[in-house]
């Protein structure tokens, strides 16, 4: 752990935020945010509720704009984009509450989640017919490669409804990593789940992060954080109080106070 | 006599089944819930009938044409549905709805409320409401094909998650707003064509002909086959423009026909949404249509 941080440190960010702001209100969930994400880093948001770790994620992914600042991807600046648009330059996410598509098969859970395909649009789904179909064998091939990972291949064909809560986060982590983004966010993607399913998660996050995706998760799992992670930024209130290696920062008892308490 | 009034309730059956087919790709499909469809069947009418009238258009391609300018009309209309959802929706719908019947109601080039005569006919000769029947039914075998098409292929998958989770769809990189402006702008080319043949068929055009009255028909249409299904807004309008017609076979004065007919209406949304809220043809709940704008009401903010 303590290698890829040093090695990621080096190596050129994936994505960069500069001076994020945002407030709702009298709210401040963003305040002076600046943060960079490395390829093969895994890095833990951590901090108390209502800190504005997910709200990060949000301004990260267009569900929110911000108020000032930047953030750039590679060397394009993303703040003014979509969703859409910010999820094709390489962005995935997945939630808290998995957010299945719940009517639609696990399979055409995964399969929506290529990017650059004719058929998702209304006149390139009626007139590419023989394009889709052979994008759509692709897909396919490559949906059941990533169910076989989250060990959900026997349920390709059932409805996402169906599935239980710890399948249904395994089937958006696999629905993520269906577009090849270079930069992965995971909101809690621990939280209610155990055993097989907690291990088989913690396998794909660090497959996905070898390959060299950055990866930023958010976890109040103190234990897998220092177990996954190679660096942790602290963040309360909107403002990011502490950015390292994970035990140095579970050494500070500021933090400690602030935020572990009990669990350390 | 009979056969001429059965071919003429045929024609209006099947020009209230394209009607109800594109206003299901709207509410069933994309979820969300418009009344000012018939404002697009009207706009191709009246649309069609002046280039065939005052532009010399043959009406084949003036129909064409009528389809095309709805599509295009539709986008105002769709790009609200991208700020406002549900109740809010409805209300700006309506309001697109009155404010082009105003228009209408207002301006001389369409008659104003006096209505639209002298309509070139689709056909002539004595066997043109056969014709124009055969017209109709190809025209709503054609419309119900691409439907099926485009709902089982890719883009139907991605309404479906649209359905579910707006956000979550963005996320995987489709933008939602593009997919409701293109569902938007096919029901309404559907439904202006469709106002565009009835205006050559009927020759005569009024306002009041699409007005909330056809709206709430139509809502009916849609409700009762079933939102989100294939064949199910088809038989949903021919049930519906079948059924005002026995009644009139009951010879009740007009004062207590008319008013039956609405509380008919009423009765069926209100039954069907109570005990079979999928409608005639919808099998398992499958979070389309109402459904989907219900579940978006109740949905808390996050």
């Amino acid at each position: 752990m303590e290698r890829a941080a040093a090695g990621g440190a080096r190596m050129s960010a994936v994505l960069d935020i500069r001076g994020l702001r945002k407030s709702f209100g009298g709210l401040v969930v963003a305040d002076e945010i600046t943060l960079s994400l490395r390829p093969r880093e895994v890095v833990g948001l951590i901090g108390p509720n209502g800190a504005g770790k997910t709200s990060l994620f949000n301004l990260i992914t267009g569900v929110v704009r911000p108020d000032a600042g930047q953030i750039v991807m590679g060397s394009t600046r993303i703040d003014g984009m979509t969703m859409a648009e910010r999820a094709r330059s390489g962005i995935a996410r997945t939630w808290q509450h998995a957010r299945s598509f719940r009517s639609l098969t696990v399979l055409d859970n995964l399969l929506l989640g290529v990017h650059d395909y004719p058929g998702d649009s209304l006149l390139g789904s009626l007139l590419q017919r023989r394009i889709n179909r052979k994008r759509e064998r692709e897909a396919e091939t490559r949906a059941m490669m990533l169910l076989e990972r989250v060990r959900l291949a026997h349920k390709a064909h059932a409805l996402a409804a169906e599935l239980s809560y710890g399948q249904q986060k395994l089937m958006g982590m696999a629905r993520a990593l269906m577009g090849d983004g270079v930069c992965l966010l995971l909101d809690e993607p621990m939280a209610a789940v155990e055993g097989r399913t907690y291990a088989i998660m913690r396998d794909v996050i660090q497959e996905e992060a070898e390959r060299g995706q950055a990866v930023c998760l958010v976890e109040h799992n103190v234990g897998f954080i220092r177990d996954l992670c190679s660096r942790g930024v602290f963040m309360s209130a909107g403002r990011v109080l502490a950015d390292g290696p994970v035990d140095e920062l579970m050494r500070v008892k500021e933090l400690k106070a602030l935020y572990f308490g009990a669990a350390a | 006599m009979p056969i001429q009034y059965l071919i003429t309730l045929a024609m209006l059956a099947t020009l209230s089944g394209l009607l109800a087919m594109s206003l299901n790709l709207v509410l069933g499909y994309g979820g969300l819930l418009s009344v000012a469809h018939p404002m697009f069947y009207g706009i191709g009418a009246y649309s069609s009938a002046l280039l065939a009238m005052h532009a010399g258009a043959p009406v084949p391609i003036a129909c064409i044409a009528a389809a095309v300018i709805c599509a295009l009309a539709s986008v105002p209309l769709a790009a609200c549905s991208l700020r406002v959802s549900g109740d809010y929706f409805v209300i700006v719908s309506m309001g697109f709805q009155l404010g082009v019947q105003q228009i209408i109601n207002n301006i001389d080039l369409t008659g104003a409320t006096g209505g639209l005569n002298d309509i070139p006919s689709l056909f002539q000769g004595p066997f043109r409401d056969v014709l124009s029947l055969g017209v109709l039914l190809l025209a709503a075998a054609v419309v119900l094909l691409l439907i099926r098409t485009l709902i089982h292929g890719p883009f139907g998958r991605a309404l479906t998650a649209m359905r579910n989770d707006e956000s979550a769809l963005a996320m995987l990189g489709r933008d939602p707003m593009r997919m409701k402006l293109a569902i938007f702008a096919l029901s309404a080319g559907i439904a202006g064509f469709a106002g565009a043949l009835y205006g050559h068929i009927f020759l005569f055009l009024s306002p009041t002909q699409f007005g909330l009255e056809s709206s709430t028909a139509l809502l009916t249409m849609v409700v009762v086959g079933g939102t989100a299904t294939i064949w199910g807004p088809l038989l949903g309008a021919v049930v519906i423009t079948v059924v005002p017609q026995a009644i009139q076979f009951l010879n009740l004065p007009v004062s207590i026909s008319s008013p039956l007919q609405g509380i008919i209406f009423s009765l069926l949304v209100l039954v069907f949404l109570f005990l079979r809220p999928q409608g005639l043809m919808g099998g398992r709940r499958g979070g389309g249509g109402l459904d989907a704008w219900s579940g978006r009401r109740l949905a808390a903010p996050a």
